[in-house]
């Protein structure tokens, strides 16, 4: 079963650091994650905090989605969010199961996730906290924008991931992380062409529209125009 | 208890009317000292909650958020009165100040002594060493103004000595920021301490800084005034321990299953039954309040409540009891500890021109109000005010000043 949230309760660990406190055994340090990972060839410490950053974006992904997916007024955009948050929820599992196989913590958060954690929280946040003077297809636009940048990077996570197989010494360990790259990296490639090729199109109906998101326009008919996009693709 | 799992009371049903929010309030005479002290703790625990949602809905403008933000403030408002109103007029200023002392001894001292994080133990426990302190100036302050004895409303249940001296808790606002704990590794119950104690002091601070101005005497209010900073500077050390990762959402849920821990802790312990009333109507709303903020967490961050909060409350209450012996230990082992930025070192260790000292010399200069009420009490009344139920001070240097 995946975990979206880490907590004490899963097994949660973080890094060492004068700053930010622990109970004891909550807390690892370099040499603990080197002797974690033991994988030859390589920085164990980084790549531990490198995968703990990139399950951590695939996490906040998810949440992501299911935001999204739940306040747009667009059916087709809605089947999207909620098909890609499921392949996003399966890439958590994914790499959960890699770290876990790989002999680290799915449950520990990195310095870097945490700034991956921060920066994931605004994008979302951005959809609604300062949503509220929003026309409605102006706030779908900033939710799209929010995919669209989560998915820019996670895109590039992976291939990272791929470049990644490439610098781990043969054996098992490297066959599973090239079955993932293999199975997931193709599923970011589309997710990420999706919401670079529906931004373009969302853009280029607005803009070819004379009527879209008038000033005093009624909601209904906002509402109508939103839930018609696409509706003749 | 799963909160999660009780129904509580909807928000939409829990505004009252203005009668139901002028409660009776307890007799001082007779009150239980630690009845006070539960008063005094969930007025500030509805302070921060209001003043939480006000900083939040400052930061949106999406109106079905400040909307929600606004209902369950409105709710949180009438709360505090409701609790607030529980002090009894003929309860002095200075009466109620002293009740927030022994809430701040005994209340700081039961969090360090149930919470597993060590850091996060020092920070209370370093605190909690000013706020002893601050109890005994106030009793002589009490003493030399009204002529009375603050063990009468302390009950002895806590001592009254010095602390860590007042005119050495004085730091440069640097010196007061720490380290935080990570939200994903933290306790359930630590994180609840720590949003506990920043309410709390939050409390202590605005409750001193807006009553210094209720006396004549000048050394009453000059009193009020320099503990007034080190409550400011409390609450900066204890702020710090907060992780600003959470989100305001996030930061809402938490607020409102602290809220509904503290109101189940009140319950567990009181004595009064009418008051154990109002507690348990608290918790119920506190429930419904928690249920509305989880629908919004899953509905704008996507997040299960369930992916964040712990399976049930922590089955050990918040409990309001004496302290002595921990509070002397600590007293024994720490008088002399300071903080060097975010770390904490022995005053030995501090060299000589470091920013601490230029700190004093610079506020201390006039004289310190918290060291001139004690003098002037021996002066007027032949000796201090102390309370030591369980003999001296542990500390040969804080023996009682010569008359």
């Amino acid at each position: 079963m995946t975990v979206l949230n880490p907590t004490k309760d899963t097994g949660a660990t973080s890094k060492a650091s004068p700053l930010l406190y622990g109970e004891p055994d909550r807390l690892v340090t370099d040499e603990l994650l080197a002797e974690q990972l033991q994988i030859d060839g390589v920085n164990a410490p980084f790549l531990a905090d490198l995968l703990s950053a990139f399950v951590t974006h695939e996490r906040c992904g998810r949440h992501l989605y299911r935001s999204v997916a739940g306040r747009t007024n667009n059916s087709m955009l809605k089947q999207r969010y909620e098909h890609f948050g499921k392949e996003t929820e399966e890439h958590v599992e994914i790499l959960e199961t890699l770290i876990t196989n790989s002999g680290g913590s799915p449950s520990y958060s990195s310095p870097m996730a945490r700034a991956v954690e921060a920066q994931d929280a605004k994008l979302l946040e951005s959809t609604f906290l300062g949503a509220g003077t929003l026309d409605l297809m102006t706030a779908e636009m900033a939710m799209l924008d929010a995919v669209f940048a989560a998915e820019a990077l996670d895109q590039a996570n992976w291939q990272a991931m791929d470049q990644i197989c490439e610098s781990l010494p043969g054996g098992p360990i490297q066959e599973q992380f090239r079955t993932a790259v293999d199975r997931v990296l193709s599923q970011e490639q589309e997710h990420f062409e999706w919401a670079h090729g529906t931004r373009a199109k969302l853009t280029k109906l607005q803009l070819e529209s004379s009527t879209l998101a008038m000033a005093g326009e009624k909601m209904e008919e906002m509402m109508a125009k939103v839930r018609s996009w696409f509706s003749s693709d | 208890m799963n909160p999660m799992e009780e129904a509580g009371i909807p928000v939409e049903e829990q505004i009252r009317n203005w009668s139901e929010l002028n409660t009776q309030p307890y007799d001082k005479a007779s009150v239980d000292p630690y009845t006070r002290t539960r008063v005094i703790l969930m007025n500030g625990i509805e302070v921060e909650s209001v003043m939480f949602s006000h900083q939040f809905a400052r930061h949106t403008d999406q109106m079905e958020l400040k909307r929600a933000l606004a209902m369950n403030r409105r709710v949180d408002a009438q709360q505090q009165k409701a609790v607030n109103n529980l002090n009894p007029g003929d309860q002095t200023p200075l009466e109620t100040t002293i009740g927030y002392e022994q809430v701040a001894v005994d209340l700081t001292s039961w969090l360090a002594r149930n919470e597993k994080d060590p850091m996060l133990k020092q920070a209370l426990d370093f605190a909690l060493l000013e706020d002893f302190d601050h109890l005994y100036r106030y009793a002589n302050l009490y003493d030399l103004l009204d002529g009375k004895d603050a063990s009468a409303l302390t009950d002895h249940l806590t001592e009254i000595t010095p602390g860590r001296p007042s005119a050495v808790q004085h730091r440069h606002p640097y010196d007061e920021v720490r380290g935080h704990y990570d939200t994903h590794t933290v306790d359930p119950l630590s994180r609840l301490h720590v949003m506990t104690i920043v309410a709390a002091e939050q409390q202590t601070m605005n409750f001193y800084m807006n009553h210094g101005t209720d006396w004549i005497e000048p050394i009453a209010r000059g009193l009020y005034g320099e503990i007034a900073m080190v409550e400011e500077q409390h609450v900066s050390h204890y702020e710090s321990l907060l992780d600003p990762l959470d989100t305001w959402l996030r930061m809402w849920v938490f607020h409102e299953y602290n809220e509904v821990y503290l109101y189940w802790s009140m319950l567990q312990n009181e004595s009064d039954r009418r008051i154990g009333q109002l507690w348990e109507l608290h918790l119920q709303m506190e429930i419904g309040q928690l249920h509305a903020a989880c629908d919004l967490l899953r509905r704008f961050e996507g997040v299960d409540p369930e992916e964040i909060l712990p399976v049930s409350l922590p089955d050990t209450p918040v409990t309001f009891e004496p302290n002595k012996a921990y509070v002397r230990d600590i007293l024994a082992n720490q008088i002399d500890l300071r903080t060097d930025g975010s770390a904490y070192v022995p005053v030995d260790q501090l060299p000589s021109d470091h920013r601490y000292f230029g700190f004093q010399r610079r506020v201390n200069a006039g004289g310190s109000p918290m060291d001139l009420v004690v003098e002037e009490n021996v002066r007027r009344n032949g000796g201090e005010r102390r309370d030591e139920t369980d003999g001296p001070n542990p500390i040969s240097s804080l023996a009682p000043h010569a008359a």
